[in-house]
């Protein structure tokens, strides 16, 4: 689910060059959502094994968050990119309070869910099937992107004003449009990312802060705008972190780090820099 | 809990001199000006549901006392702050003193605060009744013989009588153990306790994996899967705070829950949150100092739980307990020392000295403070169950007792070579 949030970071920042701190407080965000939305839906008579499809609602309807937020990001826009951050890290500290406000400060959990579709059990280890179908999901996501941005007409216009603005608003591109469309889409991206992950965890309103850092370390790893880096960025952490608790639970931590500082090193732009967002 | 507890910094003191002077001037305005305590509770992150919890207890019994004429006649007043990190918790208990002018502050739930508040509270020269912090670095105490800081329970209560239950309960039914543990000073020096007690009772266990993940993570899948390759008999661990129920949902996934024992010294600290869905029956499970459905409860903790659920929805957990217990512990030294003071309100340094050695009835039952200013309490642990028709959680049957004379390391000794010194 990191590629999500991690993929989110990235549309915006290939697009609209905002380097947007918040996409952590959506996947918290989409995670609340989520629960509320199924326990509302199962409340209200939804087969248990329907519960995916509430999930994805309330994921994808936090999306409406986006056009408002984009509103108020673009009076920074063209400005020092200090005023990014601090804008979108207020963003942060104001949404883990909205959550507090509406959720309560206790971490809220989703009953029932996890197992509904049992447990299969691969080369001798036991996995729940929801884990199973959320790692396809992600791979459906993943895809589903690749064939919006190269595929369509608004990918392509997509693109060309990441490449270049200028020349892009001049050739007639609605630039407010598509902004406010890709950063709802970075929104959603985040919030569904939430929602998928919450049946085996618990949302805390913390979590915001959590995620922000690893999806850093997958976008210096993937390089920054770079879809594909998302993906393989995202895929390498992680990796590294199941492998280092598996071996040496100590360097969880500091085995991303390395990575991260290596490629810092020798490919300062990112394993993906340069590549369509 | 005990983790995350405490910490500080100073100012000239000053202030409070200032106070009693007033007193001393001024004594029938005094006596009807109310009493203010200071109240340190977290309010944000891993510690928020902890903190609002041990406010509770204090406004419970604030509430009480109040209703009941307050103290020698004058009026608890309530200057609630927030415990955050030490800096700035080192910052609001200043304010708290030298701006609020309160009489004692009563708070914290961090070790790592606690440890910063300590100091700052002896310089202040105000009385801080700890909920949950205590001044450890690791198990050694930093504070022997502090004036002005009572200090709550040891950290690594729990993870001794979670030990001496397994020995009872499972010695020679394993072998292999595995520890996942939060990744601060309470998870280390509580596995460390459990494996010097095994060790002490003779029980050969070998360690075939040890987890140290970040205190309030959300994603265990890793570790998990760590566990499941390691197949431990028996999987230990202190987590205490939301990390809990994600944990063992995921243990579940993975299937660890069908055969493996668990010890979890300290998950009554969310002890809604653990559902049946996913918590086995049998586990050793530890709720700190307060068992909400003990059937020996006392009348006091039985309207504090119902109060609780009616107010709240939900059932109450120990820190407000621990809570209650600072308020109705100050009441009753300020009470003891008024008596020798022939009725008048008694000076600091008298309830300092009532306060040590003071013993007042907790939602638990009687707690006291040592002489060296450390809590004495009840603990409830015992094994799960999913037997219960009110709840969707698990609770404890049978629920087992031990007080912190059975599993507290005694004043000026090391946790250790208390330890080794037990007959077995």
């Amino acid at each position: 689910m990191l590629f999500l949030v991690a993929a989110g970071l990235q549309l915006v920042f290939g697009v609209q060059k905002i380097l947007n701190l918040a996409c952590g407080s959506f996947y918290a965000l989409g995670a609340y959502a989520g629960v509320s939305a199924v326990t509302w839906a199962l409340g209200h008579g939804l087969p248990a094994p329907l519960f995916v499809v509430a999930l994805l609602a309330g994921g994808l309807a936090l999306a409406v968050i986006g056009p408002p937020l984009e509103r108020l990001l673009r009076t920074i826009d063209g400005r020092d990119e200090s005023f990014q951050l601090l804008l979108t890290f207020a963003l942060v500290l104001m949404l883990e309070d909205v959550i507090r406000f509406v959720w309560g400060p206790a971490p809220v959990q989703l009953r029932g869910a996890y197992l509904v579709y049992g447990q299969v059990t691969v080369a001798g280890s036991t996995v729940p099937v929801y884990n199973l179908f959320v790692i396809a999901a992600g791979g459906v996501i993943a895809l589903g992107m690749g064939l919006l941005l190269t595929r369509t007409r608004f990918g392509r216009i997509v693109r060309a004003t990441a490449e270049n603005r200028e020349v892009a608003a001049a050739l007639g591109v609605d630039m407010r449009r598509v902004y406010r469309r890709v950063f709802t889409l970075g929104v959603a991206l985040g919030t569904v990312g939430g929602a998928l992950v919450i049946p085996a965890t618990a949302a805390v309103s913390e979590m915001a802060i959590e995620v922000i850092v690893d999806a850093f370390a997958v976008v210096v790893i993937g390089g920054l705008g770079s879809m594909r880096g998302a993906f393989a960025g995202a895929l390498i952490v992680g990796v590294l972190k199941a492998g280092a608790i598996a071996t040496w639970p100590e360097v969880e931590m500091l085995a991303i780090y390395v990575v991260v500082i290596g490629v810092l090193v020798l490919r300062p732009a990112g394993l993906f820099a340069g590549a369509t967002p | 809990m005990r983790t995350t507890r405490r910490q500080f910094f100073t100012l000239t003191g000053g202030a409070l001199a200032a106070a009693s002077l007033r007193l001393d001037v001024a004594p029938a305005l005094a006596q009807a000006a109310p009493v203010k305590l200071g109240i340190l509770a977290a309010k944000a992150g891993v510690l928020a549901p902890v903190g609002e919890s041990g406010l509770r207890g204090v406004q419970w019994a604030a509430e009480r006392i109040n209703a009941a004429g307050g103290i020698l006649g004058r009026k608890l007043e309530l200057v609630i702050e927030e415990e955050s990190s030490p800096k700035d918790t080192v910052e609001r208990f200043r304010k708290l003193a030298l701006h609020d002018k309160v009489d004692a502050v009563s708070g914290a739930i961090s070790t790592g605060v606690g440890l910063a508040l300590g100091p700052v509270a002896e310089e202040m020269k105000t009385i801080w009744l700890s909920w949950d912090a205590t001044t450890q670095k690791g198990v050694e105490e930093t504070m022997p013989k502090p004036k002005y800081s009572f200090r709550s329970t040891d950290n690594e209560c729990e993870a001794v009588m979670a030990s001496i239950l397994t020995g009872r309960h499972w010695k020679g039914k394993f072998k292999t153990v595995a520890g996942i543990n939060p990744d601060y000073s309470y998870g280390r020096d509580n596995w460390a306790a459990f494996l010097a007690i095994m060790k002490k009772y003779g029980m050969d266990v070998q360690v075939v994996s040890e987890l140290w993940p970040k205190l309030g993570a959300t994603d265990f899948t890793a570790h998990v899967a760590a566990l499941a390759q390691a197949k431990p008999d028996l999987i230990f661990s202190c987590h205490w705070a939301g990390d809990t129920p994600i944990f063992m949902k995921q243990a579940h996934g993975a299937g660890l829950t069908k055969s493996t024992k668990f010890v979890l010294t300290t998950g009554g600290g969310v002890h809604e949150s653990l559902k049946k869905e996913f918590t086995p029956e049998g586990a050793i499970l530890g709720y700190n100092t307060f068992y909400f459905e003990h059937a020996r409860a006392s009348a006091l903790a039985r309207e504090f739980v119902r109060w609780h659920q009616e107010k709240f929805k939900e059932w109450p957990n120990y820190e407000s307990d621990h809570g209650y217990f600072t308020i109705v512990a100050y009441k009753t030294a300020v009470e003891r020392a008024a008596r020798a003071a022939g009725s008048k309100w008694p000076s600091q340094d008298a309830i300092i000295q009532a306060l040590e050695g003071v013993e007042a009835e907790s939602l638990s039952g009687p707690r006291r403070y040592r002489e060296d200013h450390i809590m004495e309490a009840t603990f409830f642990q015992g094994i799960t169950t999913h037997r219960n028709k009110a709840y969707d959680f698990v609770t404890i049957d049978p629920v087992e007792t031990m007080t912190t004379r059975q599993i507290q390391k005694p004043s000026g000794v090391g946790l250790y070579d208390w330890i080794n010194g037990w007959k077995v």
